[in-house]
């Protein structure tokens, strides 16, 4: 069942980037299409002005990343869900077709991506964190010592419990909090986006 | 020249019966010696982590256990269903010896004898050490039995003739080259035992020929027929370079996932970071920006740029 699952997935996703160069992307997409993409570049701009701060790169800039969180939150959650109608407008897309097979996990991960944001956007006066190795030290990697136990590690690249409250997002630094909007980010492109462009 | 002789030699034993009966017999492996070190389930961990055994071996959308079997790899040559490696002795390789563990990661060797399929990186794992191994070892005998098989490859004709495999690790089985080179710094020497060896970035970010042997002088140079239909872009020193990749931005999109575009990765490439990538220390991260940015170029460099189109992330 998988394989047909994905040979069908490919079919669509051949056509999609077929039908996505011809319109060229940003210029030819027009409508509910033309509107997400302005969203998702205005979650894309936040996340560039924010990263380099996160890497270590810039300065941190506390208001600056209250203001990025601001953004993504702002274009997350219901605003982001409802500018994916399942229509033929989607042609001219990068969108794959499980994204409406699987509705539920991407108003999951759109609604996780509200709340993330809102906490880093609370967390943003804690600064950075101490750990240099975020993922790798703690023995977070394989969750202290059995390798692939922890059920939460292997959870789909969930970083964290998806039920995590906002205070409890507030009490941790900016940079961890920020690495689960960017972990939310990946899982739902990875999931329903068509990367070739 | 070789490889147009190798393929000659392919089609003709598709006719004659005989030859193929030679094959079948041709050995193939070296019988490693015994390996009695002991193994540091951390390393282990880590360094599986970091080769992609659990990304490729568990289902992770489909909600699979942990290395029970992964998602199917839909490719010209059949799909291609990443097996069972939990300790489950009838399912997984619960029955299996660590010097057959060896084999098999190194060599591409399985106990029984069978040549694996490349869609099995082995080919960049050839240089781990037996300290390595039996770091993988420790950590796979953590792992949770699941007394299910995956489903069996589905190859066509003439790719599900196991002996052809042998013909193809003679054309295309090369040296990762993964060891330290002289004169250039710790660092730059580590990130490329990562890059050329553990994390395998050449094995979707290198073109290939049609028998699915990596092209040698494209290494890097990006492939635009991945299974499923992705693509990977050049990763290449100057084109990395180019599109705005400095050690700092890429050593943490390898841990973020985020691109300096302010764009985040999808794909295979957020696979890659999800399950494998992010697992890794910022200094490993940071020696494989250190080594993409100033990758040795394939030697004839005037083929090494395939007409790939780059997705572009930004």
């Amino acid at each position: 069942m998988n394989t047909k699952r994905n040979t069908k997935r490919i079919f669509a996703g051949v056509a999609a980037i077929g039908l996505a160069s011809a319109a060229l992307a940003h210029t030819g997409a027009t409508g509910i299409v033309k509107e997400r993409m302005v969203a998702m570049s205005a979650m894309g701009d936040a996340v560039k002005e924010i990263s380099p701060m996160m890497s270590g790169e810039a300065d941190y800039d506390a208001a600056a990343v209250r203001e990025a969180a601001e953004v993504i939150g702002m274009h997350a959650g219901e605003t982001m869900t409802r500018l994916f109608p399942e229509d033929n407008e989607n042609e001219a897309s990068y969108v794959k077709d499980a994204i409406w097979e699987d509705w539920e996990t991407f108003a999951e991960l759109a609604e996780r991506l509200h709340s993330y944001s809102e906490g880093l956007a609370l967390a943003a006066e804690n600064g950075l964190g101490s750990s240099q190795d975020g993922m790798a030290d703690a023995g977070a990697m394989m969750g202290g010592g059995d390798m692939m136990g922890s059920g939460s590690m292997m959870g789909g690249g969930m970083m964290a419990d998806a039920t995590m409250g906002r205070e409890e997002l507030a009490e941790m630094p900016a940079d961890a909090v920020f690495a689960m909007v960017s972990d939310t980010c990946s899982s739902c492109h990875t999931r329903f986006r068509t990367e070739a462009k | 020249m070789r490889q147009v002789l190798i393929a000659g030699t392919v089609g003709l034993t598709l006719i004659v019966g005989t030859v193929a009966a030679t094959l079948a017999a041709w050995p193939i492996g070296r019988e490693p010696a015994k390996i009695q070190l002991t193994g540091d389930v951390q390393r282990g961990a880590y360094l599986a982590r970091a080769s992609g055994c659990i990304a490729c071996h568990t289902n992770f959308e489909d909600g699979g256990a942990p290395l029970a079997g992964g998602a199917p790899l839909v490719t010209d040559f059949g799909t291609f269903y990443p097996p069972n490696i939990t300790t489950d002795p009838e399912h997984g390789i619960g029955g299996w010896n660590v010097e057959q563990f060896a084999m098999a990661v190194r060599q591409g060797i399985a106990p029984d004898g069978h040549a694996y399929y490349p869609a099995f990186t082995y080919p960049f794992y050839a240089d781990f050490s037996d300290q390595d191994i039996a770091d993988l070892w420790a950590a796979f005998q953590t792992v949770a039995p699941v007394a299910e098989s995956a489903p069996s490859h589905e190859v066509g004709f003439p790719f599900d003739q196991r002996w052809g495999l042998k013909l193809w690790r003679a054309a295309y089985l090369d040296d990762p080259q993964t060891e330290p080179v002289e004169g250039r710094s710790d660092v730059w020497n580590r990130g490329r035992e990562l890059v050329r060896g553990a994390t395998h970035c050449g094995a979707c970010h290198t073109g290939r020929n049609l028998a699915g042997g990596r092209i040698a002088n494209a290494v890097f140079a990006g492939n635009d027929a991945l299974p499923g239909g992705n693509k990977a872009p050049s990763i290449l020193p100057d084109v990395l370079a180019e599109r705005g990749w400095t050690v700092a931005n890429l050593s943490y999109a390898l841990q973020s996932g985020v691109t300096p575009s302010g764009d985040v990765f999808g794909g295979s490439m957020g696979e890659v970071v999800q399950y494998g990538t992010r697992y890794l220390s910022k200094d490993d991260l940071r020696a494989m920006a250190v080594y993409l940015l100033d990758s040795e170029l394939p030697e004839e460099e005037g083929m090494a740029a395939l007409p790939v189109s780059q997705p572009i992330y930004d």
